[in-house]
């Protein structure tokens, strides 16, 4: 193990061999960030030693280092994943599997994984006898290691290398996989059913169906559900590479299995990936398609809520996977009854996943179907008692649109939106502030200046600062569909207001409201209704309106005319460049630079 | 606000930071990333020559806004900016406590110091009694620092700053601000300026109990449960205004569920910026907002949702200096 450390290190051609020589010193220094540091410049110390003297001697000091601490050995495990060139390439990357080895079995679970991801890295750098005469037998030792840690490492190891053996190495593999597939340790099972999804895909077809079937319809059965839950993974990979008549024989019941699983956090899984295996049990014919809503719609009547709400997020994914065949009888008569239930679920979170998935049916089902069973849920969950439900179901207004008649706008979509438009919460507020826009296209111009114009005046001094901000954009945008001469009529009388305001956030709001305003109207409303304000808040007593005066002024000299620019805006900004305070004269200055004043 | 001319430009005297590089290093860590070693010893230097120049009890002009307690919280220090507008937008006042206990000390001072480096008119910070070596060690910061850096000098570099850090505020002349609260030997602002803060904060005495008094509802004087500083009474703040001629004494230090708290007839005034401290103690977080005009107006708000936190690691690191 000394042997690096005692060796002088030859002279590097820039004769500066101190710091490798320290950095090889630290590799077994006392002090844990020290060793660290040198850990992480590994490939320097490798680089500086040559190719040999890493093989030789660092590579068998490397070895030795598994009993330092894990956060050392992390870095360790990653770095060896990337030392093939530094070991001399293809004819020698096989010296770096014994300290793998090692990190492939030690406790922390971190280093381990650290240390499979670079094994697999460096399998494929080796040639294939290579290959056969190294890498294989170490997989052999690790899957029939005495402790589970090694076993659960060479589950990952398996498809890296499957591909590249001969028939008998391959049939000892598959051997050795199904062993691990019955492994007493639960732990060990999780990995080979974890890995199950790739190392099918790497199988040979009837090796699948003659002996892979076996090994995971074992883990299907498992008596742990965390075991069980990975395989809902490994069943939608399966099926993908196996031919149909299988799938349906093998794949198939076992994922029945899982969907009807006893343990809500296997079927949490099923909801989760849905829509996924709905797509990999294909073939829609017409009873498929009818077990498969009956499964879908016992997920959304589950009795855990976590795997309801799971379910009704995939909601529309489901329905729009169905074939178009059967998809409007099965949405009418067999999932929007069971969503009108959820409509009133006891779970918060349900309600909240539904709202923001349940208007995507619209586009779906049609005009029709919309109108007389989707609107009624809509109306529904416009009323519910919490927040999160109704934002996200005002949210998708959009989709609606065009089956909401305009005294359902009115006495139903409206007070929601003012109501939430006043909530406690900044950010139920926020999300209001930037749906104004979808909003007042759904209004008109009329209908919104009276009913939501108010709620949005009164957001220009909300308490809180991200509001103000996105209520300024959000009349920028206003401005650009209603026109200028609104924006005059409605939003400048309000600038000036607050631009005479005491408070100087509130003048520095008049500014951003103006600025964006200026964008949205060109030149000449620009010089009538914006610059005035903005001269007189130029002089304004408070640094920080000034100094956002002059950045202001960066936005509005893009707007205006070079005349108005050189005319108007260059003497502001000139009288800002002398004025008293540090900040006003630098985003003066950065102003004339960028308008090239 | 009223500072020296020779302060207002950060690329004044003898350190040299541009503002270029101040403007990425602000960047970097508003993305709570660090910034590196050499750039924080260059930042340190130049933050060391700006705060030497304020006062102990530095002045301080309206609009400002004041922030109690951060404690090292970064995504609700990027809430408190969204809520109350970032710098150079709304000046701010910090009361102390920048670091320790939260999970990014590291990051949330150096944000703050850089903020102040590269807007020292805008920005104000005061030294709390968690800005001290001692406490650091045993609090988070220290380790921290070791665990980012991989070795002590970034601690050593910001606990210098510490040192420099002005211990109390005026704001318009009416508002005293300190971290703490009162001591028995000090009666008057002048006092307090002619501590010599230069220094790692002692046990006891002025400079000490600036950073560690609270106020108690009793009359006169009484020992503290925290081992530092005292208990003040209504009675000596009263006489503390009158004597100083201020309307209010502002200060932070207490966990108040409410986020602020007024004590002695709106003499005393709590203010506390660490929403659901500790990342378990359920309480809301306030500023408090002065117009020009002095005018109050409190903001409240919470931590910061999980989506807002930054993606954590999936698995952390083994942490075993904690």
């Amino acid at each position: 193990m000394a042997a690096v450390m005692d060796t002088n290190v030859e002279e590097t051609e820039n004769g500066s061999l101190y710091p490798i020589a320290v950095l090889i010193d630290e590799l077994r220094n006392e002090d844990v960030q020290l060793r660290l540091n040198s850990i992480r410049k590994l490939s320097t110390i490798a680089l500086a030693l040559g190719v040999e003297r890493t093989r030789n001697e660092l590579i068998h000091f490397l070895t030795d280092t598994i009993y330092d601490e894990d956060e050392v050995l992390l870095v360790l495990a990653e770095q060896l994943g990337n030392f093939t060139p530094l070991v001399g390439g293809a004819d020698f990357v096989h010296c770096l599997l014994p300290p793998l080895e090692n990190l492939a079995t030690v406790e922390e679970t971190v280093v381990r994984d650290k240390a499979v991801e670079s094994l697999r890295k460096i399998a494929e750098k080796h040639s294939s006898a290579a290959l056969e005469e190294h890498f294989i037998p170490m997989v052999k030792r690790l899957a029939t290691g005495d402790w589970f840690t090694s076993r659960s490492s060479a589950c990952g190891l398996f498809s890296v290398c499957y591909p590249r053996v001969g028939p008998a190495v391959k049939a000892e593999l598959r051997n050795m996989y199904r062993q691990l597939c019955r492994d007493d340790t639960p732990m060990v099972r999780r990995a080979a059913a974890a890995k199950m999804g790739e190392f099918a895909k790497v199988l040979e077809k009837d090796a699948i169906v003659e002996e892979y079937n076996q090994m995971f319809l074992d883990l299907v059965i498992d008596e742990q559900d965390s075991v069980r839950l990975l395989m809902v993974e490994a069943c939608i990979a399966m099926s993908s590479v196996i031919p149909k008549a299988d799938m349906v024989k093998h794949v198939k019941p076992a994922l029945v299995a899982l969907i009807e699983d006893k343990s809500w956090r296997v079927r949490y899984m099923v909801a989760e990936k849905f829509v996924e295996l709905q797509n990999a049990l294909g073939g829609m014919d017409e009873s498929t398609v009818n077990e498969l809503v009956g499964y879908f719609t016992n997920l959304l009547k589950d009795a855990e809520g976590e795997v309801r709400g799971a379910a009704a997020q995939r909601i529309e994914g489901f329905c729009k996977t169905l074939p178009e065949a059967f998809r409007e009888q099965a949405i009418i008569n067999h999932i929007l009854p069971v969503i009108k239930e959820l409509v009133s679920d006891q779970n918060q979170h349900v309600k909240g996943e539904l709202a923001s998935v349940i208007m995507g049916l619209g586009p779906i089902v049609g005009k029709q179907v919309t109108e007389t069973h989707l609107l009624p849920i809509y109306t529904a969950m416009l009323r519910d008692s919490t927040a999160e439900v109704r934002l996200n179901i005002i949210s998708s207004l959009e989709k609606v649109s065009d089956v909401i008649g305009a005294s359902m706008m009115r006495d139903e979509v409206l007070p929601a939106v003012i109501e939430l438009g006043e909530d406690g919460k900044w950010r139920v507020r926020l999300a209001l502030v930037t749906l104004m826009p979808l909003l007042a296209q759904q209004l008109g111009r009329e209908f919104f200046d009276e009913k939501l114009l108010p709620l949005c005046m009164t957001w220009l001094t909300d308490h809180v600062h991200a509001i103000r901000e996105a209520a300024t954009n959000t009349l920028k945008q206003l401005t650009q569909k209603f026109g200028g001469e609104w924006a005059t009529r409605t939003l400048v009388p309000k600038a000036v207001q607050l631009s005479k305001d005491n408070n100087y956030l509130h003048r520095q709001t008049a500014l951003s409201m103006l600025t964006g305003l200026s964008e949205a109207v060109g030149n000449d409303q620009t010089v009538a209704d914006v610059l005035p304000i903005v001269k007189q808040l130029a002089n304004d007593n408070v640094p920080n309106v000034r100094f956002n005066v002059a950045k202001s002024l960066v936005r509005i000299g893009k707007i205006v005319s070079p005349s108005v620019l050189q005319s108007e805006i260059k003497p502001i900004l000139s009288q800002l460049g002398g004025d008293t305070d540090f900040d006003v004269r630098y985003f003066a200055d950065e102003a004339r630079t960028a308008l090239n004043l | 606000m009223d500072t020296m001319a020779s302060q207002s430009d950060p690329t004044a005297g003898a350190s040299e930071v541009s503002l270029n590089d101040l403007d990425k290093q602000i960047e970097t860590l508003m993305r709570c990333e660090t910034i590196s070693e050499a750039e924080v010893k260059g930042l340190c230097a130049k933050a060391k020559e700006i705060l030497i120049q304020e006062g102990n009890v530095q002045i301080i002009n309206t609009p400002v806004t004041i922030c109690g307690d951060i404690h090292g919280q970064f995504y609700d220090l990027m809430e408190l900016f969204r809520v109350g507008g970032k710098i150079p937008y709304t000046n701010y006042l910090f009361l102390g406590d920048f670091v320790d206990r939260g999970h990014y000390s590291v990051e949330t001072f150096l944000l703050l110091l850089a903020l102040k480096v590269r807007y020292p008119d805008r920005m104000m910070l005061i030294r709390g009694n968690h800005e001290s070596r001692q406490i650091t060690q045993v609090y988070g910061f220290y380790d921290e620092c070791v665990r980012k850096y991989g070795n002590a000098t970034v601690w050593k570099c910001c606990t210098d700053v510490f040192d420099c850090l002005p211990l109390s505020a005026v704001i318009d002349g009416r508002i005293f601000c300190v971290h703490g609260g009162l001591s028995p030997s000090i009666q008057t602002l002048d006092e307090i300026r002619a501590i010599e803060r230069k220094q790692e904060v002692p046990h006891d005495g002025a400079m000490c109990d600036l950073l560690w008094s609270d106020p108690e509802d009793t009359i006169g004087w009484g020992m503290s449960p925290r081992g530092a500083g005292y208990l003040f009474g209504s009675d000596v703040a009263k006489q503390f205004c009158e004597s100083n001629n201020v309307d209010l004494i502002c200060r932070a230090h207490q966990l108040v569920m409410e986020g602020f708290k007024w004590h002695f007839n709106e003499t005393v005034l709590t203010v506390w910026s660490a929403p659901n401290y500790c990342y378990r103690c359920g309480n809301v977080a306030a500023i408090l907002e002065l117009d020009e005009n002095g005018n109050k107006d409190f903001s409240i708000f919470e931590a910061a949702p999980q989506e807002n936190r930054g993606a954590p690691a999936k698995k952390p690191l083994p942490d075993y200096f904690l």
